[in-house]
C-alpha cells in the first residue's frame, strides 16, 4: 500500500505545482500592461494624486512580487480584490454566479455520463456493424460542431418553433427546482451532445483495446458465458480507462461552458469572463481564469488518481 | 396524397429491384427506410413524410457525390495510392469532396462572390431573392458573399495557426527525443503546463491581453494547441531513436539535424500528417468560438464566426441566417474528421481485431 499512497501522493504535488505555475502565469501576463486598476477605476480625467492615492488604498505600490503572494493568499481565501469598473468585490461577483455554472455542469454531467458510458459500451460490443457506424458517423458529427451551432439549432427547434422550452435561460432566486431543470433543460442538452459523443468514442475505445487483450480471449475460449466474461474479467480494468474518460471530460463541460452560456445569455461565470474580457476588468479576468484553470486541473487530478486507485496490478502487487 | 402514393411506388419498386438484384445490404436499407416511412407518415403527416423523404434524397445524393468522386481520384491518382483510395470508405470520399468544395471556394473567393465582402448592397435584413440568395445580414451586406470570402479568411487563419502550430510541435518533439536529458524534461513540462490551462480560458486571457491582430491570434493559437503535437511527436520519435539504424548514424557522426531530416522524420510522417487533420479541427474550432465571442478575426473582415454572432438574433425569428455559417464550420470540421478517422484507421493507430 505504501508504493500505491507514494504515487497519490507525486501526483497530488504535481498538481498543486502545475496550479502555482498556472497561477504565476495568470497573474504576471496582466502585469505586462500598460497602466494599472488604479488608472482604470478614475478613468482618463483623473489628477495625479487621485491616483497615486488610490493605488496605495489599494496596494498596488508595492512590488509585484509582493503584490503576487498577497494576490495569491487572497485567492486560497477566496478573496480576489475589487473590480476595475465596478469597484466592487470580484468574490461577491462571481460567487452566485460560479454556483449557476456549477449546476449546469453538474446537470449536463448527470444526464451524459451513463448515457455515455450505456452507449459506448454497447458500441464497443456491436463493433464494425452498421449500428457502429452510423454511431460512429454521428458522434464525429456532434464532436464536430461548434457548441454555438448546436446551441443555435436547438433554440430553433425547440424554443422558437414549437416553444417547449425557453430560448433564454434567466433564473430567479424563487424558482422551484422542476422550474429550474426546465429553464436551463437547452443549455444542458448542448453540453449532453457534445460531451456524450466525446466520451463515447473514448469509451468505445477504451473498451475495444481491452476485449482484444489476450486473458480476455482466453476466458472467452474455456467457454465463459460473454457477461461473466464482461463483469468478472473485463470490467475490473475498464474502470481505470472509464473514470479517466469521465473526469477528462467533466473538464472538458468546464470549457464548453463558456460558449453555451453566451449562446443561452446563461447567468454564470463563463458570460462574466467573456464580458470582462471585453471591458477589460482585469481583476475579474484572473478570477475566473484561475478558478476555470484550478477546476480543469483538479478533475485531470482526479482522473489520474482514480486511474492509479483503480488499478488493479497496484491494489493488489506481488 | 400524391406526393405520398408516388414516394412509396418508388421506394418499394427499389427494393424490389435491390433485392432481385441480390443487394442485400442495399436492399435493407431500403426496405427499413420505406418501414420508418410508414410509421412516421402514419403519426406525423405528409409533412413529416416529406421531411423524411427530403432527408433520405439528401443523404443518397451525398452518397452519390462521394462515390463519384472517390472513383475520379482513383481515375487521376498513381497506381500506388489509387489502390489505398478504393478502399476509402465514403464517409472519407464525402470528407475530401467537401474540402475540395471549400478550398476551391476560398482560392476563387474574388471570383465566386457577386459583391465584396465588406461591401453594403441592400437594406439591412433584406430578405432572400434572386439576387441576394442567402439574404442580406444586420448592415445589409450579401450573406452569400460573406460566407465565400469566409472560406478564405476563416480557413486560411485556422490553416496558418495549425501549420506553425504543427512545426512548433513536431520540431521541438524531434529535438526533444534526440537531444534527452534536461532539455527533454524542460519541453516536456512546459507542455504539461500549457495542456493544463482550459484553451478556450488561455486564448481568451491572453488575447485581452495582447490584442486581437491577426497574427497575434495566429500565434497565442499555434501555442496552445502546439503541446498536443509535441507529445505525439516526442512519442512517436522516442521509439525511433532507439533503432539500430540511428545508432548507427550517430557513429557515422552525423548531427542531430541531419538525424532529424532523413533519418526520423521520414519514419513518422503518417501519425504527424494525421495529428495535423486533427490539430486542424481543433484550431479551427477555437478560433471559431473565440470570433464568436468577439475576440477573433474582427468585422468588417468577413469571418463564420462572428457572422454567427452579427446575425443571432435572427433566430428569435424563426430565421436560419446565423446557422449558415455555424453550419459551414461544423460542415468542414466533420469532413476533416472523417477524412482522418479513415488517415487514422489506415497507419493501424485505431485497427482493431
Amino acid at each position: 500500500m505504501g508504493d500505491l499512497l507514494g504515487l497519490v501522493l507525486k501526483r497530488l504535488g504535481l498538481g498543486l505545482v502545475t496550479l502555482l505555475v498556472v497561477s504565476i502565469l495568470i497573474f504576471f501576463a496582466v502585469e505586462l500592461l500598460p497602466g494599472d486598476t488604479a488608472q482604470q477605476i478614475l478613468g482618463q480625467g483623473a489628477t495625479e494624486e487621485t491616483v497615486r492615492a488610490l493605488r496605495e488604498q489599494l496596494g498596488l505600490d508595492r512590488p509585484m512580487v509582493v503584490r503576487y503572494f498577497d494576490w495569491l493568499s487572497g485567492a486560497i481565501f477566496l478573496d480576489f480584490g475589487v473590480s476595475a469598473t465596478s469597484g466592487e468585490s470580484v468574490t461577491a461577483a462571481i460567487g452566485p454566479r460560479f454556483a449557476n455554472t456549477l449546476f449546469l455542469a453538474c446537470y449536463a454531467a448527470v444526464i451524459a455520463v451513463p448515457i455515455a458510458i450505456f452507449l459506448g459500451v454497447l458500441v464497443a460490443l456491436f463493433r464494425n456493424t452498421v449500428f457502429d457506424r452510423v454511431a460512429n458517423v454521428l458522434t464525429l458529427t456532434s464532436i464536430s460542431s461548434p457548441e454555438f451551432f448546436l446551441g443555435y439549432i436547438l433554440i430553433l427547434y425547440l424554443a422558437v418553433k414549437t416553444s417547449l422550452f425557453p430560448a433564454i435561460s434567466s433564473l430567479s432566486a424563487d424558482m422551484t427546482f422542476g422550474e429550474l431543470l426546465h429553464r436551463t433543460f437547452l443549455p444542458a442538452l448542448t453540453l449532453v451532445l457534445v460531451v456524450t459523443a466525446h466520451m463515447m468514442r473514448m469509451t468505445r475505445a477504451a473498451i475495444i483495446n481491452l476485449l482484444s487483450s489476450p486473458y480476455i480471449e482466453m476466458a472467452r475460449l474455456k467457454g465463459m458465458p460473454p457477461f461473466k466474461v464482461i463483469t468478472q474479467h473485463a470490467l475490473p480494468n475498464a474502470w481505470a480507462p472509464i473514470i479517466n474518460v469521465v473526469a477528462l471530460h467533466l473538464a472538458y463541460l468546464i470549457t464548453g461552458v463558456v460558449l453555451v452560456e453566451v449562446v443561452f445569455v446563461y447567468p454564470g461565470v463563463g458570460q462574466l469572463l467573456v464580458d470582462a474580457v471585453s471591458k477589460r476588468d482585469f481583476p475579474i479576468v484572473q478570477a475566473c481564469c484561475l478558478i476555470f484553470a484550478a477546476t480543469f486541473i483538479l478533475l485531470n487530478l482526479a482522473a489520474d488518481v482514480g486511474t492509479i486507485l483503480t488499478n488493479p496490478r497496484l491494489r493488489h502487487p506481488k | 396524397m400524391t406526393f405520398a402514393l408516388g414516394y412509396y411506388v418508388a421506394l418499394i419498386a427499389s427494393s424490389c429491384a435491390a433485392a432481385f438484384y441480390e443487394k442485400r445490404s442495399l436492399f435493407m436499407m431500403l426496405f427499413s427506410l420505406t418501414l420508418i416511412s410508414f410509421v412516421v407518415g402514419i403519426v406525423g403527416g405528409e409533412g413529416a413524410l416529406r421531411f423524411i423523404a427530403t432527408s433520405a434524397g439528401l443523404l443518397a445524393l451525398a452518397a452519390g457525390v462521394s462515390y463519384a468522386f472517390k472513383e475520379f481520384l482513383v481515375q487521376i491518382s498513381r497506381p500506388s495510392l489509387a489502390k489505398e483510395l478504393k478502399t476509402a470508405p465514403l464517409t472519407a470520399a464525402f470528407g475530401m469532396f467537401v474540402i475540395f468544395t471549400y478550398a476551391v471556394a476560398g482560392i476563387f473567393a474574388p471570383w465566386i462572390a457577386p459583391y465584396g465582402e465588406s461591401e453594403i448592397v441592400t437594406s439591412a435584413f433584406a430578405q432572400r431573392d434572386e439576387n441576394l440568395l442567402l439574404g442580406a445580414d444586420q448592415l445589409g451586406r450579401d450573406v452569400f458573399s460573406r460566407i465565400v470570402y469566409g472560406a478564405r479568411n476563416s480557413v486560411g487563419l485556422a490553416l496558418l495557426a495549425t501549420c506553425l502550430a504543427v512545426i512548433i510541435g513536431a520540431l521541438s518533439g524531434l529535438l526533444a527525443a534526440v537531444k534527452g536529458g534536461w532539455f527533454d524534461n524542460l519541453m516536456g513540462r512546459t507542455a504539461d503546463v500549457i495542456m493544463s490551462v482550459p484553451s478556450l480560458i488561455f486564448a481568451l486571457l491572453m488575447l485581452s491581453i495582447f490584442g486581437t491582430a491577426l497574427w497575434v491570434i495566429v500565434i497565442i493559437v499555434a501555442v496552445i494547441y502546439s503541446p498536443r503535437v509535441f507529445r505525439l511527436t516526442r512519442a512517436v520519435a522516442g521509439n525511433i531513436v532507439v533503432m539500430d539504424y540511428i545508432e548507427a548514424a550517430k557513429l557515422r557522426g552525423e548531427g542531430d539535424w541531419h538525424l532529424i531530416r532523413k533519418e526520423i522524420l521520414p519514419n513518422s510522417t503518417a501519425p504527424l500528417i494525421a495529428e495535423f487533420g486533427l490539430e486542424f479541427c481543433f484550431v479551427f474550432l477555437l478560433i471559431a468560438g473565440l470570433s464568436f465571442l468577439g475576440l477573433g478575426i474582427q468585422p468588417p473582415t468577413a469571418d463564420w464566426g462572428s457572422m454567427v454572432r452579427e446575425n443571432a438574433t435572427l433566430i428569435s425569428f424563426g430565421d436560419i441566417t446565423p446557422l449558415i455559417p455555424a453550419g459551414a464550420i461544423a460542415l468542414l470540421t466533420v469532413a476533416v474528421n472523417f477524412v482522418v478517422d479513415w488517415m487514422l484507421f489506415r497507419s493501424s493507430g485505431l485497427k482493431e481485431v
